[in-house]
């Protein structure tokens, strides 16, 4: 395609500017110059704005040949399965390190191109699909994973067969939209990206807005390290996404969708399409959900390597094609969303509980849960963990029957020393609170929070420092900047734990994580920086010794304490 | 006076205060005389929420919430100042001083060039806390005249690209790369005359550490004396933006932008802001010239001068009438010099045929 075929392509589609990058990124391998002037002149972006915004996103590759350089996952797991034999293994192609992609029950991802391998060495990286969720001990307690292991449930076929767009026809049919807000209401449905914001509500608020056109943007920017939980559901389900986000378009008054997609999943941006092309060919999308007149429409906006844009706020801001900043709050999505309008912006797992409400009911959903929770949550947990995977657990469901239980426990002879809880973002929990319950109001009592459900497990062997250092340099890595506690606490707390910088003596160490950690959660602009100290919090917690250790060695180098 | 009454108010460090719907808490309480550090606030700017220096209590909220991006709500009680907010204001001071070059940075740098050192003095943050990497990488290999770009002291605030996108409208400057990484640039990392940058200082006068620096000003720097600031208006054109000229002794050194200049609000060209160099140009006139016999100038004494420039008006007067004469000042003439100059050819000459190169 030449530039203005491009330009023309997507120029009147609504949030242009991400697919037309990427499609000048795959026709030449990297975004180059001419091609940026281009897109600048093309969309009437301002030049330097347009490259700041591009420099934002570390998948964009800017030197030729770039998208074809493999990217090899240096997450915290990825990294104990011998991802940096990998990466120095194939640094003769011009590897570089990228940070969890999101595939962590299947050990080491590699993308290369439009293509992501996956295997425990250079040599034997395959493509393979990513695993389904293994199957359950207490099936019948499942909501989204309840149907998905069924063969050929990704194809609309299939989806019917197993149920699949019955709730949707009943509710377009023979709900008012707000009879199904009082539905979802009632499920005590929550978002399940982690904020837990009743889901109900929020559509009400959307569907209660000023303001047209209105939208639904499914945020499927899993960037979060040791979760993968929302690429098993659209993988495997993509219906369940399609069929929940027309729900909510239907309750809110919504005409059109969007699914935001993180870039390091590009098999799941094929199924998805595909699904939506299959969709739009039944009269399930379209100018005629189901034959009601209701019209929805549904567009893939696939991101380029961001974690903050996974921060509803940035997303919105990356689709607008706007620098990826999150915004300032109050105004809310729910009123101010993507091109300031009532925007309704949902996790994929959010989304596809919907359908199965829908179909079986609020009390059926809300019954789901242990000890007084509602629903479901579905728990990434790789790892130091015998049995890794996905798995949907009763809210409340105990952390300990999960790991020992449904996967295992620890390899042969290891004990677990420590779990993450909402993939890093939660810190750490050890000791007597390894015997918490999977619930929110359970794990915050543990200055923790569930979040996405990413558990990554660390046995004995794990030198718990070094973890954090990971976890932290991860944080700075994808730090946004633009507040200062996120922007210089990430990398002050990165020094230190990698004993680059700081103090020599313990009290004086301590004294300035403690403090940049007390700031950055205080007055971080967003969730990365007011989560990022629960990493060094819960270290210096449970690992004193450790720390101790950490800050006595190093103090011992001639460099240390001096920056 | 501090509340009317009837008006939404805000309980303000104890005190009930009135606010104007829709106004922030920062400006209500800056408004009520209290001094709230920012660093990434510029008053002409959309609030930004990027330094969190200016985080206050609100009674029933968990956290500190940044007072330029909350709006007033009636009823909210808010403390400016209290021993909580203070400790994370040290800390970002701190964090800040760890991260540039250097904090003292000449006074001639810039308008706001003291905004940080101030702080660090209110925070005593000089603490050596927090030692680490340094951000940001200076340009010295920009070749343009005008604006140093020493990002060794940028502390990502982004007033610049900030004002030369809202005020000035260029978005000639924007945030390259993420988190500590960020650097301030122009497409493709180039160099400012090759953007659209069109010199107009404003990222200079805002930048609130030094790390942007108006060179033709610094390049006074070694002129001895206190520096006196002269509120007067720019000559160069008819939109009348108020300046501040810095002289010391009898030195122009360098103009800045008065912030509450009606017509300009802070915002000057590259003309207005860094073109002054001509009144101490070694070049400029001394004394009169008088064309002689062998058509060449020759220095003469001012009776000489005068007398010769008015023999030749009054014949140019004479034979072709009043109107043959047509004055034009200078726009890099003093005011006084212009309003003269229109006097002497509206009165003097008793024609309307006046004009000044500021006009066009």
């Amino acid at each position: 395609m030449t530039d203005q075929e491009i330009l023309a392509r997507w120029k009147e589609e609504p949030a242009p500017l991400l697919p037309v990058l990427h499609a000048f990124h795959a026709r030449d391998g990297y975004l180059s110059e001419d091609a940026i002037r281009a897109v600048s002149k093309g969309l009437r972006i301002p030049l330097a704005d347009l490259y700041g915004t591009i420099t934002f996103y570390h998948h964009f590759a800017r030197v030729p040949g770039g998208l074809d350089c493999p990217r090899v996952c240096t997450g915290p797991v990825c990294v104990q399965e011998g991802a940096l034999d990998i990466l120095a293994a194939l640094a003769p192609a011009g590897a570089t390190g990228m940070p969890c992609s999101g595939r962590c029950d299947d050990p080491v991802p590699v993308i290369r191109g439009h293509l992501t391998l996956a295997g425990r060495s250079a040599a034997d990286l395959v493509t393979r699909p990513a695993p389904l969720p293994p199957p359950t001990r207490d099936g019948d307690r499942e909501c989204v994973f309840r149907t998905i292991r069924e063969p050929g449930h990704a194809t609309l076929a299939g989806y019917r067969r197993d149920g699949g767009y019955e709730g949707l026809a009943r509710a377009v049919r023979e709900l008012t939209p707000a009879q199904v807000i009082e539905s979802i209401d009632r499920s005590g449905l929550a978002g399940r990206g982690g904020a837990g914001f009743p889901t109900g509500r929020k559509w009400r608020a959307v569907a209660e807005a000023n303001g047209t056109p209105k939208s639904i943007v499914c945020n499927a920017d899993e960037g979060e390290p040791g979760c993968f939980k929302d690429r098993a559901l659209m993988d495997y389900d993509p219906h369940a996404v399609i069929e929940g986000m027309i729900a909510s378009g239907y309750a809110t008054g919504a005409h059109r969708g969007f699914i935001y997609l993180r870039y390091e999943y590009p098999e799941t941006e094929h199924i998805l399409a595909e699904a939506i092309r299959e969709a739009e060919e039944a009269g399930i999308l379209g100018t005629s959900v189901m034959g009601t007149g209701f019209a929805f429409d549904l567009h893939i906006r696939r991101g380029a390597g961001a974690y903050i844009c996974g921060e509803e706020t940035s997303l919105l801001n990356s689709m607008e094609g706007k620098h990826p900043f999150p915004r300032n709050r109050p105004p809310f999505p729910v009123t101010h969303g993507f091109e300031d309008l009532p925007t309704v912006v949902n996790n994929v797992e959010t989304l596809a509980s919907v359908p199965h409400i829908l179909a079986l009911g609020a009390e059926w959903y809300a019954g789901l849960g242990m000890n007084g929770h509602a629903g479901t949550k579905v728990i990434s947990l790789s790892g130091d963990i015998l049995r890794p995977g996905n798995y949907e657990v009763p809210m409340g469901f105990p952390l300990e029957r999960l790991l020992y239980d449904w996967a295992g426990g620890p390899f042969e002879g290891r004990t677990i020393q420590a779990v993450t809880m909402a993939g890093l973002s939660g810190g750490f929990l050890a000791g007597e609170d390894l015997f918490v319950t999977l619930d929110e109001p359970a794990i915050r009592a543990r200055k923790s929070f569930l979040g996405a459900g990413g558990i990554m497990v660390f046995d004995d062997s794990r030198n718990m420092v070094e973890v954090a250092h990971a976890a932290m340099e991860f944080f700075a890595h994808e730090s946004c900047g633009k507040c200062f506690p996120c922007r210089i606490g990430t990398q002050r707390l990165t020094e230190r734990l990698a004993g680059e910088a700081g103090p020599d003596a313990l009290v004086a160490w301590v004294d300035e994580v403690a403090d940049i950690g007390y700031t950055m959660k205080e007055t971080s602009a967003c969730g990365l920086g007011t989560a990022a100290p629960l990493i060094t919090e819960s270290l210096m917690r449970y690992f004193p010794e450790a720390v101790s250790r950490h800050v006595t060695a190093h103090g011992a180098l001639p460099m240390a304490g001096r920056g | 006076m501090s509340t009317n009454g009837t008006g939404p108010s805000i309980v303000l460090d104890g005190e009930k205060v009135a606010y104007t719907p829709g106004e922030t808490v920062y400006e209500a309480a800056t408004r009520h005389g209290k001094d709230i550090p920012t660093l990434c606030y510029d008053p002409r700017l959309e609030p930004f929420g990027g330094c969190r220096l200016c985080v206050v209590e609100v009674e029933g909220a968990r956290a500190p919430v940044a007072s330029c991006t909350a709006q007033c709500q009636a009823g909210m009680e808010v403390r400016t100042r209290s021993a909580r907010v203070e400790v994370h204001r040290r800390t970002l001071m701190e964090m800040l001083v760890s991260e540039n070059r250097e904090v003292e940075v000449d006074e001639l740098t810039s308008l706001a060039s003291q905004e940080m050192t101030e702080l660090v003095d209110r925070y005593e943050a000089r603490t050596g806390r927090f030692q680490g990497r340094q951000s940001g990488a200076s340009r010295p290999d920009d070749p343009n005249p005008f604006i140093m770009r020493d990002y060794d002291n940028c502390i990502s605030c982004y007033r610049c690209v900030r004002v030369c996108a809202e005020q000035e409208g260029d978005y000639a400057i924007s945030v390259k790369g993420r988190g500590f990484d960020t650097q301030i640039t122009v497409e493709f990392d180039g160099h400012l005359k090759d953007s659209a940058c069109t010199f107009c200082g404003q990222c200079v006068q805002t930048c609130p550490t030094g790390a942007l620096g108006d060179l033709k000003a610094l390049a006074y720097r070694d002129v001895a004396g206190e520096t006196k600031k002269t509120r007067t208006v720019c000559p160069y054109c008819g939109v009348g933006c108020a300046v501040d000229l810095l002289t010391r002794g009898n030195t122009l050194i360098g103009v800045q932008p008065a912030m509450d200049g009606p017509a300009n609000k802070g915002a000057l060209c590259v003309k207005g802001q860094f073109a002054f160099d001509f009144v101490q140009h070694p070049d400029r006139l001394a004394h009169p010239l008088v064309r002689g016999e062998d058509g060449e100038l020759h220095q003469a004494g001012w009776d000489e001068a005068l007398d010769r420039a008015a023999e030749g008006f009054l014949r140019v007067r004479e034979r072709y009438g009043r109107h043959a004469v047509y004055g034009v000042a200078s726009g890099r003439a003093p005011h006084e010099a212009a309003y003269t100059m229109q006097k002497f050819i509206r009165g003097g000459f008793g024609t309307n045929h006046i004009d000044n190169c500021s006009r066009a």
